[in-house]
């Protein structure tokens, strides 16, 4: 009898660990393998009875994919902010119920989390200058502590910078340091780094790539890519500015989650103590959100939180993720499309300024040069920036008067530049 | 001629100490986390973008159609991960499940029937295919799930060591497409590294015959596996895989992007649903094929261009004596160190090099213990392809779990060298007989490689 009824008990509890094992959740994201492959061990590891099904979409593709009947997806785990905004505001999420103590919704000036608690922050990511310590020194030039150090002509071909509307996460890097600096000055600083960069996008080597081999000593780009490299052996450094620029990653849960619990905990898994300190594995090197956890962080380990106590700015995340767009193309115009043009322009005010800096023209040449088809108040436009997230005719015409106008100002600039290091003086 | 060279290469590599030339522009020095991901240093600006698409690919996550990205769409129906380095993380090697809890995360099960397919192959099982697809696209079911669980026992050594060794048994569960048969074949296999494949590709098939035919220690025998390439249509000398049943590594890329993933290829152009697998036939698919002859071209380029590690401290005490010992136990008999490329087309400059992959690309048998009992064209229940040695040593610094031998079950090189048995009883007997210290310095030596 005894042993009929070890025999039930076991049975019993194989059943309900069976019953438990055939539980999933599906979680939604875009985060590389690398840093699924780790969430997902450790997942499985501590929550045996669920099964994390993962399915993979880029941001805009997964805002088509969740707007179909149907989606099936308990979970939406990236790094992709806008959708989360406008998910949150289609009343897609649930509010989050889950244990949110030592989860600060903002770094410094930076708000990371959902002030009304439908998605919040998982992790983030700063902005910053990857540097080969051997190339800088072997050109003699200094380690970058700002974007402005990038502005020398010292750097001329020495730094590589990535596309906006080609490269995903560096809508936001340009966009910091739009609001860092302001919007005229930002635009010549942006310009003036440009200048001196070979423009990366999608196609091109990693960025890490080319700094960690020497071929360019300098790359702009998110901290995570450079400081991963960093601890898998590459032989570069990162530096970030002295305002940081940050991109979060956010969590939430669908208000229609098949598998509710399973998702909770989920949820609660990425966003605790053991979930945070995952990021600091050599493959992932993102930033914590708990700031707990940075007691025990690998020596080096850059702390936001810390950093936004020695300066910060207020940055309008609302009013960034707005205009991504909008950024993105006068990006495409202003530099990309001109890269050639701009940079004889800026090589030739630089000399200029060298061999004559207080010329008068020298003041008008950087007008032209810094010449912007739009004011920070057009740029906020509501309904310039949904032409620009459509692309549609009106979007395409402002391209091609901005595209004119830009090429006149850049030779009338370039004129001037000229006529000063031609003038005998 | 060609027989000739090769037998004389064969009986040098057994009766002396390996070679370790480098060979700079084939190998990398890098021993970093990213060791297994470096180029060949020949590789030219001109190549590198194809490079860095081919790796693109290889890290992609692939999404399941319907997609707004119709170049990276066409996981599924049926999968086991979504990408290639969620099983070949940093280009490395997978491992085992510890437990039946944990998931196949970069392991795979194959499953067949009794008898061949119509070209020699294993015999697909009609409802479930080739291996076991854990996953399954939204209204598609998975296939089910291989669970592993193992029996641990001890290996007593010489010099009062002990070693514990743990034999892995398979059960499935949650089958979604009826019971398997009592004779179905299974052959659980972890991913394998996947750099200086190119290397091994452009040995000259000739040179493997060749080696097949040399004269080897007593009881050594070593066998060319022939297996069916789907591009000639004809039967050709199997190179690749764990049983050497891959022709080339075109085809052993397209294989494993509609095997693992479901993602189709002009080679391989049908999803991998079998006929009862309703759902999954009316499954969409991203294009026919869903991944194009470009992307198949950048994916086996970068394959081609990946460089192998070159060896660390061959100067070492330690290491030499490692070395002595290596081909002491005879173990260089089937793990040849050298071995000469040819001229290669595919890539020329991987042409004519002298490489030190640690492998005769042959099949040899490994006896009962490691039997998966599974034919594969000519190979046997017992017989597997030599794996390559090169850059093993950093296998647990690219992969902390990565685990040896083809279903990941040796936790160690020393776990593994002990599974040795068939045509290796001799040489794993050898190693148990040495005294500790020696063990260790053959470890230490692998260790370099």
């Amino acid at each position: 009898m005894t042993q009929l009824k070890l025999l039930v008990t076991v049975c019993l509890f194989l059943l309900s660990q069976f019953a438990c094992a055939t539980e999933k959740v599906v979680v939604l994201t875009s985060y590389p393998q690398e840093v699924v492959t780790q969430f997902e061990a450790a997942f499985e590891q501590a929550y045996p009875q669920y099964q994390l099904e993962i399915l993979w979409r880029q941001s805009r593709d997964a805002m088509s994919y969740l707007h179909q009947p149907h989606s099936a997806v308990d979970v939406y785990w990236t790094p992709a902010q806008r959708n989360f905004a406008v998910l949150s505001k289609e009343g897609a999420f649930r509010k989050l119920d889950v244990d949110l103590k030592g989860l600060p919704k903002v770094i410094g000036g930076f708000q990371i989390s959902d002030p009304d608690g439908f998605y919040v922050a998982t992790e983030t990511a700063g902005y910053g200058m990857a540097y080969n310590p051997e190339e800088l020194h072997r050109l003699g030039l200094p380690v970058p502590t700002d974007w402005k150090t990038l502005t020398s002509p010292a750097f001329n071909g020495h730094i590589v910078f990535p596309i906006p509307s080609k490269i995903g996460y560096a809508p936001m890097l340009a966009d910091t340091l739009l609001q860092s600096y302001g919007w005229e000055q930002g635009w010549s600083v942006l310009e003036q780094v440009a200048a001196n960069a070979h423009l990366a996008d999608a196609g091109s080597a990693f960025i890490s790539d080319d700094v960690g081999s020497g071929r360019i000593a300098v790359g702009a780009t998110i901290d995570f890519f450079a400081i991963s490299a960093i601890a898998n052996g590459k032989p570069l450094r990162f530096s970030y500015p002295e305002k940081v620029g940050y991109s979060p990653a956010h969590v939430a849960i669908f208000r229609d989650a098949a598998h509710l619990e399973a998702a909770r905990k989920f949820v609660s898994f990425v966003l605790s103590e053991q979930g945070q300190k995952i990021l600091f594995h050599p493959d992932i090197r993102k930033l914590p959100v708990r700031p707990a956890v940075y007691a025990n962080k690998p020596d080096g380990y850059f702390d936001p939180f810390a950093s936004a106590q020695l300066a910060s700015y207020n940055y309008d995340m609302a009013a960034g993720l707005a205009r991504q767009e909008v950024v993105g193309a006068l990006f495409d115009a202003l530099i990309t499309r001109h890269h050639a043009a701009l940079k004889t322009m800026w090589a030739a005010i630089h000399q200029a300024e060298q061999k004559s800096p207080d010329d008068p023209r020298l003041k008008s040449a950087r007008m032209h040069a810094n010449w912007l088809p739009l004011t920070t108040v057009q740029v906020n436009d509501a309904l310039l920036q949904q032409s620009f997230i459509k692309h549609d005719s009106q979007a395409e015409n402002a391209e091609r008067q901005w595209d004119e106008e830009i090429a006149k100002q850049y030779v009338q600039a370039t004129q001037l530049a000229q006529e000063i290091l031609e003038s005998k003086k | 001629m060609m027989i000739g060279r090769a037998c004389c290469l064969s009986l040098a590599l057994t009766l002396s100490l390996p070679v370790i030339a480098v060979e700079p522009s084939v190998t990398t020095d890098l021993t970093s986390r990213e060791a297994y991901e470096q180029p060949v240093s020949a590789l030219s600006e001109a190549d590198r973008p194809k490079f860095f698409k081919g790796r693109n690919l290889v890290r992609q996550s692939w999404v399941i159609p319907p997609s707004e990205n119709r170049e990276i769409a066409g996981l599924g129906p049926l999968y086991n991960r979504i990408s290639c380095i969620a099983c070949h993380a940093g280009n490395g090697r997978g491992f085992a499940p510890a437990t039946p809890q944990e998931s196949m995360h970069s392991m795979l099960v194959r499953l067949s029937i009794p008898g061949t397919d119509q070209h020699g192959g294993p015999n697909p099982h009609p409802g479930y295919g080739g291996q076991l697809n854990e996953f399954g696209v939204p209204g598609v079911p998975g296939e089910g799930k291989a669970e592993v669980s193992y029996t641990e026992f001890a290996i007593k050594l010489n010099g009062d060591e002990q070693v514990m060794l743990r034999k892995p048994s398979l059960t499935f569960v949650d089958l979604a497409y009826g019971d398997f048969p009592a004779d179905l074949l299974t052959s659980p296999r972890i991913a394998p590294p996947i750099f200086g494949l190119g290397l091994l590709q452009a040995v000259a098939e000739a040179d493997i015959v060749a080696l097949e035919n040399a004269a080897k220690p007593k009881g050594i025998q070593g066998k060319v596996n022939r297996v069916w390439d789907e591009a000639q249509q004809k039967t050709v000398v199997g190179r690749f895989g764990w049983k050497a049943n891959m022709p080339n590594l075109r085809q052993q890329i397209a294989g494993a992007f509609v095997g693992d993933m479901g993602i189709t290829s002009a080679l391989f152009p049908l999803e991998n649903c079998t006929s009862v697998q309703t759902a999954c036939k009316l499954s969409l698919s991203a294009g026919t094929p869903e991944l194009s002859n470009e992307q198949l071209d950048a994916s086996e380029f970068y394959h081609f261009a990946l460089a192998a590690p070159a060896q660390r401290n061959p100067e070492n005490a330690e290491v030499k004596h490692g070395a002595q010992l290596f081909t002491q136990a005879q173990c260089a008999a089937c793990h040849v160190p050298d071995l000469r490329t040819s001229v290669f087309p595919g890539y020329p400059a991987l042409s004519n090099k002298t490489i030190h992959p640690y492998t005769d690309l042959l099949l040899h048998d490994m006896g009962k213990p490691l039997a998966d009992n599974r034919p594969d064209y000519l190979a046997t229940g017992q017989e597997w392809r030599t794996p390559p040695l090169w850059g093993i040593g950093l296998a647990q610094k690219v992969e902390p779990r990565a685990g040896f031998l083809h279903d990941g079950r040796a936790r160690t090189l020393l776990e593994a060298i002990l599974w040795h048995d068939g045509e290796a009883k001799n040489s794993a007997q050898l190693v148990k007989d040495m005294s500790a210290m020696d063990r260790r310095d053959l470890v230490e030596f692998l260790e370099s490689l």
